[in-house]
């Protein structure tokens, strides 16, 4: 019985383990290119989900299908805002610390407008995969959840592929290994960074469909978010995706075992404490090469 | 042949040196900050004309946050050190005194400085782990800081979880009720000022100035940068934790949810962002500006979220086109009024 429970739990940490690997890895390719940390990223998300959950409740439509549409829309949001905002910081005497208390006014723009537009009520898209579960002996697997987890996975090899197979993707990882070298080498970096921040917060909005029917959501609980995904980042090394993915795993696992033994108060409070530690511990996480930040 | 006396030597510059900060005394306007006080510690003789609460409280309002901004500047401005966290001393100083008051009945305002203690030695310690990172990471560190702390307290039975305790309101006729909140904030917010003035000018303060200009030169240039840091993180938790003490009595009941919003953290940042990090009419400025600001948007437009927007477009508009803030940029540009120059 108990047995069965743990492998229970586990499935269950898996399981939004696979949301937060989305939501956290625009958010690491964000900083791996362009140095920024970006805390208005679950805010972002935070639009995505809502462009799915008035697209389901006004035209019925899944939010499966919104997810495409919901990355174009944020991908265009990204240029828009580079363009507008953090080409201008690049020269910046100190540009990081500049970029985060600007991404943090901008999560606040965001949280302000989605509330005065759809009031701070929790809302929650319901496809009726979203309560369904699979059962494989005694255990349980929700649908909602193991489809955005595939789905999720899926984005994040495909984006994977195109870092590691494409000319632009390589041109990309030049950027985030070495931005100097590889102006040198001819890389254009401003089109890499501005490509690669639309790709990011494309991804934020993609994320978004999927937590649409996850979680349930409003406009302030982008700053629970906030503090989650920034444990997986850091956890994972900043600027590592794979890290992002693995830390996403492994911490909402034990998240879950966490709310298990202790009630679910204290599940989040997992998430913040690794951060704590890893901070501490070791700056540069999992899979990350450059302490530079610490 | 005359022998030279290195005393002489350092008495000449001694000296010297005090003239250049006598020249520069007189053209300071030290009458304006004293005119101001005056005012503020007149101005509820008003409350004999007509019913002037409603002032009396927006000026308490500014000056609470005139000693979290200033206390905040002293990371923030003066060390480089972006603390997002810092409502966590607001809220350890308001808990610390309120529950004080709740059990004990010993009024905040005497508890004021023990809170303000309490909350500088909590920043000791958590200085000590945090400002091993510096940059990005300390920023996000600060965050996790509120998160783990809002838990904390809503889940801690003892202060009353998530409902909070409600404090006994002073039994003074409703006219004067505010009274001793407002001038304990009055005097709490001069305090500010003039503490910020003097650590400025001090060695200490000059060894946090060298830290945010380059942290590595400054400690090879002998300065013991973890101390410091340290210390500039507890001395600025000091000031919020002393702010957050008569706070909760002032509004009659302590709950996590009014001092572990994120808005409150934010506004003391952004006080000084607007107001010039590093500058000792900076914070000052700011407070009045975003107080102004907040009272514009809740009370014209009724609603806390358009102020949320506001707030961050404030700031992203502030941090794009004038880093350096009022008083700086107007500083750069040598029009910086002589009343403004508090430096």
């Amino acid at each position: 019985m108990i047995m069965a429970d743990m492998v229970q739990i586990l499935v269950l940490g898996l399981a939004l383990g696979g949301v937060y690997a989305l939501m956290g890895s625009g958010l690491s390719l964000v900083f791996g290119v362009m140095r920024i940390v970006n805390l208005a990223h679950p805010s972002l998300v935070m639009v995505g989900a809502y462009i799915a959950y008035w697209a389901f409740r006004l035209g019925g439509v899944d939010p499966m299908i919104t997810l495409p549409v919901a990355l174009v829309i944020l991908a265009a949001t990204g240029v828009l805002l580079y363009k507008l905002v953090f080409e201008r910081e690049a020269r910046s005497a100190k540009y990081s610390e500049m970029t985060v208390l600007l991404t943090f006014a901008l999560a606040m723009v965001v949280e302000g407008a989605l509330g005065t537009a759809f009031t701070n009520t929790q809302r929650v898209t319901s496809p009726d995969y979203a309560t369904d579960a699979f059962f494989i002996g005694s255990v349980f697997i929700p649908k909602g959840q193991l489809y955005s987890g595939i789905v999720s996975l899926t984005i994040i090899s495909a984006l994977a592929l195109f870092l590691k197979y494409s000319a632009f993707g390589n041109a990309i990882r030049a950027t985030t290994q070495n931005r100097d070298a590889a102006e040198l080498l001819g890389v254009n970096v401003n089109l890499v960074g501005l490509v690669s921040f639309a790709i990011g917060i494309g991804l934020a909005g993609a994320a978004g469909a999927l937590v649409s029917f996850v979680f349930s959501f409003f406009p302030a609980k982008h700053w629970e978010w906030i503090a989650i995904l920034m444990s997986l980042v850091v956890l994972g090394g900043m600027g590592s995706i794979l890290g992002t993915v693995l830390a996403a795993f492994i911490l909402s696992v034990i998240a879950a075992y966490v709310g298990f033994f202790f009630g679910a108060t204290w599940s989040t409070l997992t998430f913040f404490v690794a951060l704590f530690v890893v901070l501490l511990v070791r700056p540069q996480g999992l899979f990350g090469e450059k302490p530079e930040l610490a | 042949m005359p022998t030279i006396d290195t005393d002489d030597i350092l008495e000449q510059r001694r000296a010297y040196n005090e003239s250049l900060a006598q020249a520069a005394d007189k053209t300071r306007a030290v009458w304006f900050p004293i005119a101001i006080m005056a005012a503020l510690l007149a101005l509820p003789a008003l409350q004999f004309v007509g019913n002037y609460n409603y002032l009396i409280h927006l000026v308490l309002f500014t000056a609470s946050y005139v000693v979290m901004a200033s206390g905040w500047n002293v990371l923030g401005g003066f060390t480089g050190y972006i603390s997002l966290g810092h409502n966590v001393f607001f809220a350890v100083g308001g808990y610390f005194a309120g529950m004080a008051f709740a059990r004990l009945e010993i009024s905040t305002i005497i508890l004021a400085p023990v809170a303000g203690l309490v909350a500088g030695a909590l920043g000791y310690l958590i200085g000590l782990i945090t400002l091993r990172v510096r940059g990005p990471s300390f920023i996000i560190s600060s965050l996790a800081l509120v998160m783990i702390f809002r838990i904390f307290f809503e889940n801690w039975e003892f202060v009353g979880g998530a409902a909070g305790v409600a404090l006994k309101a002073n039994s003074l006729p409703v006219e004067w009720a505010k009274l001793p909140y407002y001038y304990a904030f009055i005097v709490m917010a001069a305090f500010a000022v003039w503490a910020s003035y003097r650590i400025k000018h001090s060695k200490f303060g000059l060894g946090l100035r060298a830290i945010s200009k380059d942290e590595i030169k400054s400690e090879s240039a002998g300065i013991n940068t973890r101390f410091y840091k340290v210390m500039a993180f507890a001395i600025s938790a000091f000031f919020v934790g002393m702010a957050g003490a008569v706070w909760g009595e002032y509004l009659t009941y302590i709950r996590p949810n009014i001092f572990l919003i994120i808005l409150v953290s934010v506004n003391m940042v952004l006080m000084c962002i607007l107001g010039g990090k590093g500058t000792i009419a900076g914070p000052v400025i700011g407070s009045v500006l975003i107080v102004a600001f907040n009272e514009f948007f809740v009370a014209t437009l009724g609603a806390s979220e358009i102020n949320i927007l506001a707030t961050g477009l404030i700031m992203m508009l502030c941090l794009m086109f004038f880093p350096l803030g009022i008083v700086g940029t107007l500083a750069r540009h040598r029009k910086l009024p002589r009343i403004l120059n508090w430096d």
